[in-house]
């Protein structure tokens, strides 16, 4: 190995200059060889490093070259196939072996373009993986915890309750009920994420935060603040384990040791983790087949059991104060305090304590397959406090593997450091609220983990600069100057985090920064994000004269804002404004006994109703004394008196709410020509079994082989002069029009949020955040300066998107909208089915799955059962309306958006209003590089093709079928239509679904002309007899069911689709295929992939072949 | 220093019967179990040995006492105050010297030469500390028993300088507190029954018994105190403690003796005949 390898130097060095040195600096001048020798390098050092860090850093620079900077390289190879045997390995997480098996092909056929993006791939998963691994593998070995993972049977359970939660006392003799109040946590600085267990663990003296212990109220809602979480806990008579979310209106009973590992069966996972956590069922118990009963009489006695309740007091889910984080760290407290695991059942808890209790949260989180930061649970500790990472010493579990401690250290600013004046003051001067965004921050955790040991220069200087902020915030709170807290706090916002993450951000967030700044000058004094992304909870800080009409202002705008973006935007909820205090006693326990056990009023009008509806003679114990205490909670004499009549409320089903629903459901069918007899049609043939997933393969009797590169049209190579020249005059004569598919919501853009993805800002070009319909428009508009003509571009819609995109065109595009943007409206809609059993086991079992890490995938098995037997109970092929209406309905591919073109007159029009219209060009709203480019135009000219497409080199994520020679036949080819998952990688080519469209030859092959797409008759009837030439595939599709405060379901749901690429599987129809670059063809699918296109120098391309017009 | 006296408590109304159960000793002699405590107790060369009782039960205890019963002295517990105010009862008697302490509802059973009581008290007089006898227990058992925790001393096999003294400690506590260096995973050191203290230990008893907490009542919060101010240290006796008090503590601490004695083979005999009789619950 080459000790001088400036790669290696820059991993293993003790000077920080050397350290910090970033890749790209490092890859800076280095050739194809020079990057493949260095890689070499690493690959052979990481496989002997004992450094757990340095090893993950050697593979997120292996990564980088892989990913970035070989691709960049002019001369790298782009053409080669996909290792099937690699995939399969990556899919099955053997991330080692899937690395070794490509370094061997690389060895074989050479470095190419698809090889380095499989290893990039490899890398990346492998990286985090061995840093998940090692956070888990502290969370085990934390003293404290250790013991829970040794236990095995409940004869050796050494925990035991309290006496004291054994005694009945007062007038209806019933047991104590133990209390845990915990209060959230904001974060005062935003840590620029220095919260990640993996940055804290690598990089100790970066990870600080200012955390601030609050109680909260939502404004205009609830009477007092209070903190907002609470758990309780008390002994039935049964020996069963009770569980209720009073939040979540939902209760379970458990009676196997079994069942509390199955986190995914109700929405009760989290109290089972807490359970598990707090060691009353130890994690190893799990698997073990033991009747709770038997552990239950060890710990309480024979016949007892235990119910536990939680209650967040409608605290809305995203609201970036660490809900659920400090909720599992009250019910672990709450299970510790009863069972001795803490010195005192009751007051707050000791330092001791609390670091127990946070690091069985994490623990929770672990098991409960979810995650936060090491500074979640501050609302378990009291007050302010500044959290610290903390440097492993020898004796801790951490020494040797990591530079740093899982768990920080805990610094209280106390009342003598930051003064009771201070703390006024900043709680006078806080607007906090909910914008009512809730938004994935998994992603954003990954890059910025990625970056930070990749040392991007951006990054890393803006990383330092948010540490300054801290010291500098903490002198501000000591002083109390809470105006220059909120400038350092915007600038924060602003600088670092846009500069880290530039994500962090959005329209939204930015567009309501300037309504308050507009509203109130100077009396505004800035910004607070509070984690995470923005969107959801944020902070707005107002001279404390101005708060009141702050608040009233911001609760008014917010909702304006939210109606103004939620096509655009994932809102999962109306914003809130919150009342808040600064918590001074941390998680505190409380014995409610006699008179005073009761739980929250909520708990009762969950659980009366169902007492109240069972025999009276068959009423437990338990149900008599709790009607017995809601009964004295009622009486007028009470201070904090019980609502009988809400009580009475919930005993009344809601039938009102349900029938508007189906109503809404039942126009829009109508409205957007749903085909009832069809849709009957396929439902008896997918329950008869002759459509489903695994009937869209075609025949295995297929020979499936690869297209030779000389089969195609090469554009990645030097421009041919001449069908540049033609395609220019073309453009010149007006001859081409642009079609962007925009029907589709894009479900995996958006996780089923159900928003309109071509209206999502998500990217800022010049200033200003840009959609995906605003940068086509400037490109269509870059064209037309070019070649000074008027060149129509026509979004095709759905009913889902129409409006939306119609109201954006007219907001921000109106010139165009007036002269040359169109709408094609969709006229096809299906309604979505529950899926048969039957097809979610072919796309859960026979459809290979990427394994997720042993957590993850048995929440996973859980959460999978649970839908099988949803499927089962609302019947299989039913109609799908448990849903707001428009999550009910479908697209039906984009096979019909060019016909719907022709079928709604939109075509007509345009070529009425330029008929030397020859030619379009159709592509999917994502592939933002799709633009008209001249060669390519002139290419399909003289080819004399009806349609051409455009396919690039594969790589790792581009999967979903391809180009295919089949039977002998150049066609394209979904991926669900391969008749073997192998078959897959025999393609070179991807589909990149740009298509250049001769019109005259397309209406031809239609049987139609210029003049007889008039006739409406005619259209329909020449659709439809191409569409019955056409495939239906059958799809699963993620649907997003909202209910409660921002709390949001999956659902996977059946639709049906025809596919644009398969015209090419016509006999008859003439079609041509060319190789284009990358850059060109790329679709950007998933919001994960954004930080990749940035650096990659993709969005920078995509600036070029832009014009903005403001 | 010289351990001369012995303080043996039971004053625990709730167990006054425990010591005046029957029992076959090691060499097949039927005995109270006050008996083989007290049989313990002299076997350290003690002469002086006084008992702490609850009223009105000094009667039955002389029954029991068998042999030993002319070579003992009886202090009452008037109210029952806890243990540890117990103990400091035993200061008129024991004055300013050192002295063996034993639970009277433990019995133990040597693997040495040495008993037990024995061990612990050769240990203090050699280091002039005061010593408390411990035994490694499962984490699932030591929410029954005071634990320790601390470091072994050098050169010096089975003997801890306590640090750290916890009453009937969670697993949660005493993996983070009670850690001993050397123990196998899960087991902690837990008090054994015998205790040689130094008169010390009333001065600190004098404050912690003055407390209103369960705390004031238990020894370990004397001990955990005495483990700050001067030397206490710990030795993990050779040989096995038995509380006769708990579920089955008789049954167990009579097979104990017997197959540590010269009935052993008719004992294992009658166990593994009754076994094979009765293969299945």
């Amino acid at each position: 190995m080459n000790a001088s390898s400036p790669f290696l130097a820059t991993i293993t060095s003790e000077d920080a200059a050397l350290r910090n040195r970033s890749l790209d600096s490092l890859c800076e001048a280095l050739s194809i060889e020079n990057l493949l020798s260095e890689a070499a390098q690493l690959e052979a050092y990481r496989q002997q490093e004992p450094s757990l860090y340095n090893r993950v850093r050697a593979l997120f620079f292996l990564h980088g070259i892989h990913r970035f900077q070989l691709p960049a390289r002019n001369g790298y190879p782009d053409q080669a196939r996909l290792s099937h045997q690699a995939h399969e390995l990556i899919l099955n997480r053997r991330f080692e072996e899937a690395i070794q098996a490509l370094l061997s092909e690389m060895k074989t056929s050479g470095a190419s373009d698809t090889l380095s993006s499989s290893l990039a791939h490899a890398y990346h998963s492998l990286a985090f993986q061995t840093l998940a691994d090692q956070v888990r593998q502290t969370v085990r070995s934390t003293a404290g915890n250790t013991w829970i993972f040794r236990m095995g049977h409940h004869l050796d359970h050494p925990l035991k309750l309290r006496k004291s939660l054994l005694e009945k006392s007062g007038s209806n003799k019933v047991y104590p009920i133990l209390k845990e109040q915990t209060a959230v946590r904001m974060d005062l600085t935003h840590c620029a994420w220095s919260d990640i267990f993996f940055l804290g663990m690598d990089y100790p003296e970066g990870a600080r935060v200012l955390n601030v212990s609050v109680d909260l109220g939502v404004h205009g809602r609830d009477n007092e603040i209070r903190p907002p979480i609470e758990a309780y806990l008390r002994v039935i008579e049964e020996p069963i384990l009770r569980l209720c979310s009073v939040d979540l209106g939902t209760t379970t009973e458990l009676t196997m040791v079994d069942e509390v590992f199955d986190f995914a069966r109700d929405y009760l996972g989290l109290l089972k983790a807490a359970v598990i956590a707090s060691g009353l069922v130890p994690p190893g118990l799990e698997g073990s087949r033991q009747k709770l009963s038997s552990v239950f009489e060890s710990i309480i006695g024979e016949g007892k059991g235990l119910e536990i309740v939680s209650n967040v007091n409608r605290i809305p889910k995203g609201s970036r104060l660490a809900v659920s984080t400090n909720l599992l760290g009250a019910l672990i407290s709450v299970c510790m305090r009863a069972t001795g695991q803490t010195a005192s059942i009751d007051g707050p808890l000791n330092e001791t304590e609390r670091r127990i209790v946070a690091a069985r949260a994490i623990l929770g989180e672990w098991l409960g397959g979810s995650g936060g930061g090491w500074q979640d649970s501050g609302g378990v500790w009291p007050g302010i406090k500044l959290i610290e990472g903390e440097k492993a010493n020898v004796g801790d579990s951490e020494y040797a593997s990591s530079r740093g401690r899982l768990l920080p250290r805990h610094t209280l600013l106390g009342k003598e450091i930051v003064n009771e004046d201070a703390r006024k003051k900043l709680q006078d001067s806080l607007v906090l609220v909910h914008g009512g965004m809730a938004q994935n921050v998994g992603p954003i955790l990954e890059m910025v983990t990625e970056k930070y040991l990749t040392r991007g220069s951006k990054e890393w200087k803006a990383r330092n600069q948010a540490l300054d902020t801290i010291d500098a915030i903490v002198e501000n709170l000591k002083n109390g100057e809470i105006k220059e807290l909120g400038k350092r706090l915007t600038e924060n916002f602003f600088g670092p985090l846009h500069d880290i993450i530039p994500w962090v951000s959005n329209i939204y967030t930015e567009t309501l920064i300037a309504d308050v700044k507009t509203e109130f000058g100077k009396d505004f004094w800035g910004f607070w994000m509070l984690g995470g992304m923005s969107g959801g909870g944020m902070g707005f800080i107002f001279d404390p004269s101005f708060k009141t009409k702050g608040q009233a202002f911001l609760s008014e705008k917010m909702l304006e804002r939210k109606h103004q973006y939620e096509n655009a935007l994932p809102f999962a909820m109306d914003p809130v404004v919150y009342d808040f205090r600064i918590n001074e006693s941390g998680s505190t326990g409380t014995i409610l006994a006699g008179d005073s056990a009761i739980f929250p009023e909520a708990f009762y009008q969950l659980t009366i109703p169902s007492a109240l509806r069972s025999n009276p003679q068959d009423m437990t114990d338990a149900q008599r004394g709790d009607l017995r205490q809601y009964a004295n909670a009622i009486q007028p004499n009470q201070p904090k008196r019980y609502s009988a009549a809400d009580l009475i409320g919930r005993l009344l089903p809601e039938i009102q709410q349900e029938t508007d629903d189906n109503n809404n459901l039942e126009a829009l069918l109508h409205e957007n020509g749903f085909d009832r007899e069809q849709h009957e049609q396929i439902r008896s043939e997918l329950l008869a079994g002759r459509i489903g997933l695994a009937m869209n393969r075609v025949a295995s009797s297929a020979t499936i082989s690869d297209v030779g590169r000389n089969e195609l049209y090469d554009a990645t190579r030097d421009k041919n002069a001449d069908f540049e020249q033609i395609g220019q005059n073309a453009i010149r004569q007006g001859e081409v029009a642009v079609v962007t598919f925009a029907a589709g919501v894009g479900s995996r853009w958006t996780q089923g949020a159900g928003v309109v993805k071509s209206l999502h800002p998500f990217f800022s070009y010049q200033g200003r955040h840009r959609n995906f319909i605003d940068i086509h428009l400037a490109k269509t508009h870059c064209a037309e300066r070019s070649f000074e003509s008027r060149i129509p571009h026509v979004f095709t819609t759905s009913y889902l998107t129409h409006q939306p995109i119609l109201e954006h065109l007219e907001r921000s595009h109106s010139d165009r909208l007036r002269d040359s943007a169109y709408l094609s409206s969709g006229k096809s809609i299906g309604l979505r089915l529950i899926p048969t059993e039957r097809d979610l086991r072919f796309a859960w079992e026979e459809i290979a799955q990427q394994k997720l890490d042993e957590q993850k995938q048995k929440m996973q098995e859980s959460v999978r059962a649970a839908l099988v037997d949803w499927a089962k109970n609302f019947g299989e092929a039913a109609d799908y309306t448990d849903n707001l209406p428009s999550q009910c309905l479908h697209p039906v591919g984009h096979w019909y958006e060019i016909p719907n073109l022709i079928k709604n007159g939109t075509l007509a029009r345009i070529l009425e209003q330029q008929p030397q219209i020859k030619y379009l060009l159709a592509h999917n709203i994502d592939t933002l590089g799709a633009s008209i480019d001249a060669e390519l135009l002139g290419w399909h000219i003289q080819s004399n093709a009806t349609l051409s497409f455009e396919v690039m080199s594969k790589r790792l994520e581009d999967r979903g079928g391809g180009l295919a020679k089949i039977d002998g036949r150049i066609r394209l080819i979904e991926g669900l239509a391969l008749p073997h998952e192998s078959d897959e990688f025999k393609l070179t080519y991807y589909n990149t679904n740009t298509s250049w469209i001769n019109v005259d030859k397309l209406l031809q092959f239609f049987g139609l002309d210029r003049e007889s797409i008039k006739n409406v008759k005619a259209v329909e009837a020449a659709v439809r007899k191409i569409a019955l030439r056409l495939p239906t595939y059958l799809t699963l599709k993620d649907v997003k069911k909202r209910w409660g405060e921002g709390q949001e379901d999956i659902y996977p749901v059946s639709q049906f689709e025809k596919l644009w690429g398969d015209m090419t599987t016509l006999p008859d129809f003439e079609s041509n295929f060319s190789i284009v670059p990358r850059q060109r063809g790329q679709q950007l699918k998933d919001q994960a992939q954004l930080d990749s296109w940035v650096q990659d120098g993709s969005a920078d391309y995509i600036n070029t072949l832009c014009t903005w017009t403001d | 220093m010289k351990v001369t006296k012995a303080l043996i408590t039971l004053a625990d109304p709730n167990q006054r019967s425990l010591p005046l159960q029957t029992l076959i000793d090691q060499n097949g002699r039927k005995r109270s179990a006050l008996e083989v405590v007290l049989e313990e107790t002299f076997s350290t060369g003690i002469e002086e040995v006084c008992l702490i009782i609850c009223p009105n039960s000094q009667e039955s205890y002389l029954n029991a006492a068998g042999e030993f019963a002319n070579r003992i002295q009886f202090i009452e517990q008037a109210e029952p105050s806890g243990y540890a105010q117990a103990i400091k009862l035993g200061k008129g008697f024991t004055g300013d010297h050192a002295f063996l302490h034993l639970v009277g509802d433990h019995l133990c059973v040597s693997d040495s030469g040495l008993s037990c009581a024995k061990q612990v008290v050769e240990t203090a007089e050699r280091a002039n500390a005061s010593v408390s006898g411990v035994q490694a227990t499962r984490e699932s058992q030591i929410s029954s028993f005071g634990a320790v925790g601390g470091r072994l001393v050098d050169r010096q096999e089975s003997v801890y300088q306590i640090e750290r003294v916890i009453e009937k400690p969670s697993p949660t506590q005493a993996e983070l507190e009670l850690t001993v260096p050397g123990l196998r995973a899960g087991f902690y050191l837990c008090f054994f029954g015998i205790h040689v203290l130094k008169p010390s230990i009333y001065d600190i008893l004098e404050k912690t018994t003055a407390l209103p907490t369960p705390e004031g009542r238990s020894l370990s919060t004397a001990l955990n105190l005495l483990s700050q101010r001067e030397k206490l240290l710990a030795l993990e006796v050779s040989g096995s403690r038995y509380d006769i008090g708990s579920d089955y503590g008789l049954l167990f601490s009579q097979l104990a003796l017997s197959f540590s004695g010269k009935d052993r083979d008719r004992v294992v005999t009658g166990i593994l005949e009754l076994l094979a009789s009765k293969p299945h619950a």
